[in-house]
């Protein structure tokens, strides 16, 4: 274990984040990099980047509670250092995606109603599965809970919206591609430590396997209740007209621009839900699959 | 120590004395704990012996000599950036600047 | 007139605060300092040999700092979840990680004197003061109690730090110089914020300082015992102690808990 957490130490954290992808950057994009102005003269497409940025907030925010909240749980030194560089990661997510709702237009004085207002309650309740087994101090759930299912759904997210956003909005994109950066570690930690605590306390699976369960849900539901909310396809033809070429990106094989939003949803849940399969399965978890909602 | 002193035409005073004030050019010391573009405002403290200059004040909380851009005088603000500090420069027991915590 | 934009003492207070309390302010300030060195050691600091005796003295002292940095950082992350809002969230999620950064540079630093196993050898030498200190302080943040756990982090314990560090390094081999005012630059932002945090919740309400005073007297003699247990191990000569606890007391004292 000591050996594999060698590479999560602090001082390798230092040597490849603050001194390696991020340096030179400011609120994790190019110094002078703007919100491009479609995003913020278009009242359409700034308020569904709003919408779609506060859910960010949102999880970020619980990510940032969960792994503060795992330090104290962590049954070893090596865990709860690398969970300081985690927490971090974290709390810089929080800042630089608030950021950008202020880059957006959002008065600092409207920050909270306006995220209040656009939270997705299905994602607020995909946050309070995980940070009840954080307030009990259940280290292997809580980890299951925000450095495979939390953090993974993350990952996937962050990749479509980077892919949606290369062409568009650098600015956006540059700043996603650093929290995809981070986002490998969590990953990577929550599967390497994670296998061998399972190992030793088999008896937890059931109990992990229900909460996956019932985060996968919540999850499922707040794609829902995102795609259900997308502009109609009137609307989305006018958007496509324009930002033209710019707007015509692939990812996972499918041109986003021209399929339907439910596409792009089911697309998003398989892509996720399989990675969720095969990160569950390397560390001994078996999957569950959730009611669609 | 206290940064190149330059002609002054800046006559405010936030303490009813009238001469103008004098103004500083400050250049970085080598003071490497806040960010690149805040560092000229701060130095190291060497101590009792360490002269303050008119344009300087020393944090209480974490000794860092903190740095003006014109001479200071009773009733002006300042910031440690090191400790995170907010002062109020004030008269010291021994007729000298103090800074004193405001928070 | 002074310029906005640029003089940082033109800044108004919320935009100070809004500054100094973020991840950028954080990023570019480690840094001027940090971006040199390998766990808090520069490149051309040389090993210095230290004889059988100083090299156990040096594990003690080190040993011990261990615990109180595994204190701050249980205590810190544990804040993060208290904190009152999204700037001291982000403010407290820096220090969590200057804290594990700080227990890692030590731990290294054990490693380099050739201890085997530091967590072994910090149970066996561990101060019982500051044990006590550290049981007392999580509990305070386990009770989610905001204000009682800032004041015994952020303004006792790294108080407690700042001054045996800063004392330490005076007379400290040159590697573990370098390790200990690395730290002890990241404290500085520590108790500024403690300090700036209890003052002004301290200005308007006089039960909360009932209340820290009763707490504050609770933890002092174990917080000046702990200090009095490593400056001996350091050697340095009973009459210079009380100048060092002196130091802790009037950050105390200008929070009005003479």
């Amino acid at each position: 274990m000591a050996d594999f957490l060698s590479a999560y130490s602090i001082q390798y954290w230092l040597e490849s984040c603050p001194q390696g992808y991020l340096d030179g950057t400011e609120y994790g994009h190019a110094p002078g990099e703007k919100e491009p102005d479609p995003f913020v003269s278009d009242p359409m497409l700034r308020e569904r980047a709003i919408q779609s940025t506060v859910q960010l907030v949102v999880g970020e925010r619980c990510a940032l509670a969960a792994s503060s909240g795992l330090i104290n749980a962590a049954p070893d030194e090596a865990s709860k250092r690398y969970l300081a560089t985690q927490t971090l990661d974290e709390a810089r997510h929080v800042e630089i995606f608030t950021q950008r709702l202020y880059d957006l237009g959002v008065p600092k004085s409207d920050l909270e109603s306006v995220i209040r207002e656009h939270a997705n309650p299905n994602l607020v309740k995909f946050a309070e599965v995980l940070l009840e087994k954080v307030d009990r101090k259940d280290f292997v759930a809580g980890v299951v809970g925000q450095n495979i299912v939390l953090e993974g759904m993350a990952f996937t997210v962050f990749e479509m919206m980077h892919a949606m956003n290369q062409k568009v909005n650098k600015k956006f994109a540059h700043t996603l591609s650093g929290t995809i950066a981070d986002e490998r570690r969590h990953v990577g930690f929550g599967e390497n430590r994670i296998g061998s605590l399972i190992q030793q306390h088999p008896e937890k699976k059931p109990e992990i396997e229900r909460m996956q369960r019932d985060m996968s849900y919540f999850m499922l539901a707040t794609f829902a209740d995102a795609f259900r909310k997308a502009p109609s396809e009137e609307e989305r033809a006018r958007i496509r007209a324009e930002l033209g070429e710019r707007g015509d990106v692939e990812w996972q094989g499918k041109s986003l621009a021209s399929v339907d939003p439910s596409e792009i949803e089911a697309l998003l849940a398989d892509t996720v839900l399989k990675e969720f399969k095969l990160r569950l399965g390397r560390v001994g978890i078996e999957y569950q699959s959730p009611v669609r909602p | 120590m206290s940064g190149e002193p330059e002609r002054s035409d800046d006559a405010e005073s936030g303490s009813g004395e009238s001469a103008p004030r004098q103004r500083f050019v400050l250049e970085e010391t080598g003071f490497d704990e806040v960010p690149k573009k805040y560092r000229k405002y701060y130095r190291k403290w060497k101590g009792p012996q360490d002269p303050l200059g008119p344009n300087e004040v020393l944090c209480p909380v974490c000794k860092v000599v903190i740095r003006s851009t014109r001479e200071l005088r009773v009733g002006d603000r300042v910031y440690c950036m090191a400790c995170f500090t907010r002062f109020s420069v004030e008269r010291a027991s021994d007729g000298g600047l103090e800074a004193r915590i405001e928070y | 007139m002074a310029d906005p934009g640029t003089d940082v003492h033109a800044f108004a207070p919320d935009r100070f605060i809004e500054e100094v309390h973020s991840f950028e302010f954080w990023f570019q300030a480690v840094e001027g300092y940090l971006s040199e060195t390998r766990y808090g050691r520069r490149p051309e600091t040389p090993d210095v040999r230290l004889d059988d005796a100083e090299r156990d003295r040096l594990v003690t002292v080190l040993c011990n700092y261990c615990v109180g940095e595994t204190a701050a950082l249980e205590g810190a992350s544990g804040l993060v979840a208290i904190a009152p809002n999204r700037l001291t969230k982000i403010f407290l999620s820096t220090q969590v990680v200057d804290e594990g950064r700080h227990l890692e540079v030590l731990l290294h630093r054990l490693g380099d004197l050739g201890v085997a196993s530091p967590e072994a050898e910090i149970e066996k030498r561990a101060s019982r003061s500051l044990l006590a200190f550290k049981k007392r302080l999580l509990d305070l943040v386990a009770g989610k109690d905001w204000e009682a756990a800032i004041f015994a982090q952020n303004v006792i314990l790294e108080a407690l730090e700042f001054t045996v560090f800063q004392a330490h390094a005076e007379t400290a081999d040159p590697v573990t110089r370098d390790v200990l005012l690395g730290i002890v630059k990241d404290e500085r932002r520590h108790i500024g914020f403690g300090e700036n945090e209890l003052g002004r919740r301290l200005k308007t309400s006089p039960t909360t300082r009932v209340r820290l005073g009763a707490i504050q007297r609770e933890l002092d003699p174990l917080v000046l015992a702990a200090c009095d247990e490593t400056l001996a191990q350091l050697g340095t000569p009973r009459s210079e102690r009380p100048e060092v606890g002196r130091s802790y007391l009037a950050a105390v004292e200008r929070l009005g808990f003479a």
